[in-house]
């Protein structure tokens, strides 16, 4: 697994966005490398939603803020309409900023503490500064509305609000600008489940309203299944499999996707519990395993997977691409 | 599982409240809970922030601040907890019983190597010397599952996973061999593979060692499978007690019916709708005298707004503290009442929920 290759980016449709190739390293000192994200290639079509699966550490975040430009990018290429993200500088660069918007996990840390939240939601548009007065004050609070805040609270400060609202209020502020892609960074992780229903409730309708395109990003699988047509299960830097949500769920190929589902609480009927039981820690970044990412932990590892690494291929015609020498063909 | 009736009774909590007196007013935190818990067996406790499920842990661990008035009973093996604790008798907690925190930075010292800080608890409580402490401690970590216990032992817990910090703490915590092991969240802060390895952990130790245990949690599908019993909790009440099979299947109080409604599942089809949760949270500060979630609830008739109903059943079968019970007659003919309505007696509005149990 952890393949590399572009094997995964669909030969057919128009993508909104296409990422290839996409590396990212981080210095630790002494001249060694963090190898963030290796070789990452996958693409999202207009309207999608596209969730990204994995432990922590394997590069979801990495990866989510790489495609906003908030961190350097060793090489690979991020085509968005046309243009290259990784490449864009200085106007360029800002001018196609409002169209990619983010949420985050800690929805109350998110927010500025000092300010009122109708300015916290408006500060892009002061940012932007073409779009002011009455305009934008009724745009905000036609905002505030559709995402469940009452606008007679915008005076109100983020602490006055409870972690729910807060993400509702970070979501409003996403908007705010008309995005096209909207990448959720863990955006229901610190929720309770009664509030993380009606944020992903809230995040489906902003979706059909606003017609987003959705990256979002989580460590819960029940979550993603419910939100995602489209999942990639991501280790080390690096993609497993990749496809359709159906399929990566009813028939997962990869030993790493059947752990994942092998391990959660309730577990899929499509694997085996004792799946889940793969042993040892996840591999330091710094000096990852040859071959195979995943051949440590791996219960079907091979010789060849410690010495070749496993390349995306499609499976069939079907959207379902994998990374894996001895996939699990059931 | 044990058979209650011939098990040992090993926990007694009699209508224990926990309240904190603050600026805004009292804080009713812990509203009146009873439990038993025999040797052995293992106790759920479900429930979103704020239910009390915490501050009910940290009573029975005497972790509370000083400002907490607490009233009620709480029995150990015979022991009268809380006169111990007024006493401050210093060998029970963490010999008797033990408890583990949810993020395990917090609760291991950073400035301190892992094994100083088990064998830390051996030397106080057992009085090991230095070396016995030591050979005990890496015993311990190796009881734990943690790889090269020689070398973790002198490590730092910065140096180790979040894995391994939670199952050092949990090496902690059992040193002194504890009859009822507390824990509180275990695996919220961890991957899921991370969490079954734990879980798996803890219920092989329950086993191996006769412990019983608290799991306290806010994720249901993880009580589910580790406990023989589960206790949900809304502000600061137990509102629902029974086998986690029944609670699962055949939820009687709408909120265990709802929050299990609105948990996305792997059977559901994609983009299905959630079914959220309406209303506003408790008001834990000044409550009034009412089911607390009566405001929230499609069955709340008017009575829910003037009582609080009391927990009732069958004791180890099946409690329910709620006058309309869901998936009953009485609850489906509540809901019918409240649909024609259009609203419920609280004045939620019944159009904004397009199906719920009943």
């Amino acid at each position: 697994m952890a393949g590399s290759g572009d094997g995964s980016l669909r030969s057919e449709g128009d993508m909104l966005l296409t990422v290839r190739h996409l590396s990212v390293e981080f210095p630790v000192g002494r001249k060694r490398l963090l190898y963030a994200l290796s070789g990452v290639s996958f693409d999202v079509a207009e309207g999608e939603t596209l969730g990204i699966v994995g432990e922590s550490g394997c590069g979801k975040s990495t990866l989510a803020k790489s495609i906003i430009r908030l961190n350097q990018i060793k090489s690979g290429s991020i085509e968005y309409q046309g243009r290259n993200l990784a490449t864009l500088r200085g106007d360029e660069l800002r001018r196609v900023r409002p169209d990619l918007q983010m949420i985050f996990q800690d929805p109350i840390s998110s927010l500025n503490p000092r300010r009122k939240i109708r300015n916290v939601i408006a500060e892009g548009l002061a940012i932007w500064g073409d779009r002011q007065g009455v305009w934008a004050r009724n745009h905000v609070e036609e905002l505030m509305v559709s995402v469940g805040i009452d606008p007679k609270l915008g005076d109100r400060r983020a602490h006055q609000f409870s972690g729910g609202q807060c993400q509702r209020i970070g979501i409003a502020r996403a908007l705010l600008l008309d995005p096209k892609v909207l990448i959720c960074d863990e955006p229901v992780s610190a929720l309770d489940v009664s509030v993380q229903a009606q944020v992903l409730n809230l995040l489906e309708d902003m979706k059909i309203r606003y017609g987003l395109t959705l990256l979002f990003i989580s460590h819960d699988l029940c979550v993603v299944r419910n939100i995602a047509d489209r999942i990639m299960v991501m280790y080390l830097g690096k993609v497993c499999e990749i496809g359709d949500a159906k399929a990566i769920f009813e028939h997962p190929k990869h030993p790493y996707t059947r752990a994942l589902l092998a391990a959660i609480p309730e577990p899929a009927p499509t694997v085996e519990v004792a799946e889940g039981d793969i042993s040892g820690e996840l591999p330091s970044p710094i000096d990852p395993p040859q071959g195979c990412r995943f051949n440590t932990r791996c219960p079907r590892a091979t010789e060849i997977c410690f010495i070749e690494e496993p390349l995306i291929t499609q499976l069939g015609d079907q959207d379902h691409y994998l990374a894996c020498h001895n996939p699990v063909i059931s | 599982m044990p058979d209650n009736s011939h098990s040992v009774k090993q926990l007694s909590v009699q209508n224990l409240s926990v309240r904190f007196p603050t600026v805004r007013g009292t804080v009713c935190a812990v509203n009146g809970v009873s439990f038993e818990l025999s040797q052995g067996a293992s106790l759920g406790i479900v429930g979103e922030s704020g239910s009390g499920k915490s501050v009910t842990a940290r009573t029975l661990m005497n972790l509370l601040p000083r400002s907490a008035e607490v009233s009620g009973g709480v029995e150990f093996e015979g022991a009268d907890v809380r006169r111990l604790a007024r006493e401050r008798v210093k060998h029970f907690w963490g010999v008797k019983m033990a408890m583990i925190f949810q993020d395990p930075m917090t609760s291991l010292n950073p400035v301190k190597k892992c094994g100083t800080q088990i064998s830390e608890t051996l030397r106080y409580h057992l009085k090991r010397d230095r070396k016995t402490a030591r050979h005990e401690g890496i015993d311990l970590l190796n009881l734990v599952g943690i790889p090269e216990p020689k070398k973790r032992f002198d490590q730092y817990p910065h140096e180790l996973s979040g894995g391994l910090r939670q199952r050092v703490v949990i090496a902690m915590a059992l040193a002194c061999d504890p009859s009822l092991l507390i824990a509180d969240e275990p695996t919220t802060a961890v991957d899921v593979t991370v969490q079954k390895h734990l879980l798996d952990l803890l219920d092989r130790l329950r086993k191996e060692r006769g412990m019983s245990l608290i799991l306290i949690t806010h994720d249901l599908g993880v009580a589910r499978r580790r406990c023989d019993e589960i206790a949900v909790m809304y502000a600061g009440r137990i509102v629902e007690r029974g086998k986690p099979e029944d609670l699962f299947e055949d939820p009687r109080h709408p909120y265990t019916d709802a929050l299990l409604r609105s948990m996305p599942r792997l059977n559901t089809p994609i983009h299905s709708r959630l079914e959220a949760i309406g209303g506003p949270p408790p008001e834990l500060i000044n409550p009034t005298e009412q089911c607390s979630f009566a405001p929230r609830c499609t069955l709340a008739q008017a009575d829910c707004l003037q009582s609080v109903p009391q927990l009732s059943g069958v004791i180890g079968m099946r409690e329910i503290a709620c006058f309309y019970p869901a998936n009953t007659k009485r609850g489906r003919r509540a809901l019918a009442k409240n649909r024609a309505r259009g609203k419920t007696a609280a004045g939620l509005q019944m159009s904004a929920r397009r199906h719920t149990s009943g």
